[in-house]
């Protein structure tokens, strides 16, 4: 199954239905989905690199925090990411990292803030196909 | 869902409708706006709110509802000080965001042959969009002091006056605030943002008065027809999203420790007086004051653009200061018994008797100056609605429309828009919100607030 997102619109909600053939290339395709609402990913080059650690108690707050370290090193460093790596997926936390470019005013333009991933309406399941993660975002 | 009449403001979602309410939930609005409301889940948010343990009276919702993370929006609910619990949803990501409203010494008259450079002055010298795009330069030790004293730290750095603590709420500070229960992560992400506007529906308005409801209170504030004001709209920035992410996570454990159960983990909370729950609130204290520092630090901004395009003589004294996202200590009459509790408000304006309400309506339409009113404190803990409230998603909103030709359009009507994004002008053009006459007509006719004047747009500068 190829990785790919979509985004859902609600009144006020923008939302991900991100899938994959594993529920870590589905959540590599909800952090590109992700980065689609703030800002146009395809002009953004891979060269530089941070590390993502996002503990929980549980999958689905591991992914809601895994998300929310995009926004956070976007909103600090300004980093867009557009290549995701997960190197380990333990009962306790997601490790991985994330390679992007810093967005710059003069270059880049700037589509919707994100305050942050929410457990509204969240969904982590495997599919027929593969795995589907839903999640909305705070914007 | 089935709602029972109340009268014609007035709508009720009785406890039997849901198991685990322990209250009923009242929606005020009218047939129409009820219509809107019904599309989302703002309804169901408002039952689920109504399961909250310790909660007293009933949960409420304010006229321009709509659905949001846990609470609805335009949702106020009053935990027990001493049973109940305290939840980061029930306050939202952006603590404290609000309004502060400036009043001037100019007309419509003076403003409009000037409007274009004033638009562009403002543009300039209030930073908007994403990022660290703050030009105050703010240390360790100045980012615990805003978190500690709020805009005091402004005033003490010759960004305002002493009067301008006076009209704002709390004074801008509210007591107990720790700069160390903030995340090192929040106070990253917020440090660069201090005195910006952000964007989404966040803006600066520079507007004069339409209309005069009531001259008398209108006088007080030295307001008449055609004066001009300006609006700020903004919160606490990443500041505020990161500590309401950092407790919705610390929270959502907690409960496991205090047995605590909720019909959406997006509600997570803990006993207002446990560890987890005292450290919460003053972690949310302390992005409050911080967002009362950013409305300042605009404000100083505004006023020195204004002075730059009109002359040193040109004042303007803040005629109130007010958060529509928060979780506050009050005290109220419950069963008759003068009661302590945390009144969590998101997306509701606190509405005491003879305290300034602003509503904020959508760009390029109204926005409504009120004073609240005695039924407030009888009926709602003292709080009004904040807003228009979206009843169009964002990429309808954005489709068969561009950014030029709204511009074009609100210039046509004598409005200088100038925006960072695209998306700003699109998604937040004014028919994606509900109708703000019809959410006042609500508040004022059943006397949370009262109408004092209409204020109409002729500059905007958005994110």
């Amino acid at each position: 199954m190829a990785l790919e997102f979509e985004l859902l619109e609600h009144t006020s909600d923008i939302g991900i239905l991100a899938r994959g053939s594993n529920r870590e290339e589905a959540l590599i395709a909800a952090s590109h989905g992700l980065v689609s609402i703030l800002v146009d990913p395809s002009v953004f080059r891979a060269s530089e690199e941070r590390y993502f650690k996002a503990p929980g108690p549980d999958e689905d707050a591991q992914i809601v925090n895994w998300l929310n370290e995009i926004l956070f090193f976007f909103d600090t460093d300004g980093l867009v990411f557009v290549d995701f790596t997960i190197d380990s997926w333990s009962s306790a936390e997601i490790t991985g990292r994330a390679k992007g470019e810093r967005f710059d005013i003069e270059r880049h333009e700037f589509r919707t803030a994100v305050k942050a991933a929410t457990y509204h309406q969240f969904q982590s399941h495997a599919v027929a196909e593969g795995w589907e993660i839903r999640v909305f975002v705070d914007v | 869902m089935h709602l029972e009449k109340i009268d014609d403001y007035r709508w009720l979602i009785p406890k039997t409708y849901k198991a685990g309410m322990r209250t009923d939930a009242v929606i005020y609005a009218n047939e129409r706006l009820l219509q809107a409301i019904r599309r989302d889940q703002s309804l169901e948010q408002a039952a689920n709110v109504a399961t909250l343990p310790g909660i007293v009276g009933r949960a409420l919702a304010m006229p321009d509802i709509h659905q949001g993370y846990g609470f609805p929006i335009g949702g106020v609910a009053a935990m027990d000080d001493e049973q109940g619990v305290v939840s980061p949803g029930g306050v939202g990501f952006d603590i404290n965001c609000g309004v502060r409203l400036l009043s001037s010494s100019l007309t419509a008259k003076d403003v409009k042959p000037k409007l274009r450079d004033l638009v562009h002055q403002l543009f300039r010298d209030v930073p908007s969009g994403t990022g660290q795009s703050s030009r105050l330069k703010l240390s360790e030790a100045d980012v615990n002091t805003v978190l500690e004293q709020g805009p005091r730290w402004a005033i003490e750095n010759d960004m305002g006056s002493e009067a301008d603590l006076d009209h704002t709420e709390e004074r801008g500070c509210i007591a107990g605030a720790d700069p160390y229960a903030v995340s090192d992560r929040a106070k990253k992400r917020g440090t660069g943002q201090l005195g910006t506007l952000g964007s989404g529906n966040h803006f600066l308005e520079v507007q004069y008065v339409d209309e005069v409801f009531d001259t008398n209170v209108a006088a007080r504030y030295n307001l008449e027809k055609d004066s001009i004001v300006v609006l700020i709209h903004t919160g606490s920035r990443g500041l505020g999203h990161q500590v309401c992410t950092d407790y919705v996570a610390q929270l959502d454990q907690a409960m496991r420790k205090y047995d605590l159960h909720v019909p959406d983990r997006q509600l997570a909370c803990a006993p207002i007086h446990s560890p987890e729950g005292q450290r919460y609130l003053h972690a949310m204290a302390a992005a409050a004051n911080f967002a009362w520092t950013n409305r300042q630090c605009i404000a100083h901004a505004a006023r020195g653009a204004f002075r730059r395009i009109f002359g040193e003589s040109v004042h303007l004294p803040v005629i109130y200061d007010v958060a529509h996202n928060i979780a506050k200590r009050e005290s109220h009459i419950v069963d008759g018994k003068q009661t302590r509790v945390v009144v969590h408000r998101k997306g509701a304006t606190r509405a005491f008797p003879n305290q300034p309400v602003f509503i904020p309506g959508s760009m390029g339409t109204a926005s409504y100056f009120l004073m609240g009113q005695e039924a407030a404190m009888r009926e709602t803990f003292g709080s009004a609605c904040h807003g228009a409230g979206r009843v169009m998603s964002r990429s309808a909103a954005k489709k068969g429309v561009t950014a030029k030709e709204i511009q074009k359009e609100l210039e046509s009507r004598g409005i200088i828009v100038e925006s960072l994004t695209r998306e700003g002008l699109t998604e937040e053009k004014p028919e994606a919100y509900k109708d703000i006459e019809s959410v006042v007509d609500v508040v004022h006719n059943v006397g949370l607030a009262a109408r004092v004047a209409r204020l109409k747009p002729i500059g905007v500068i958005k994110g």
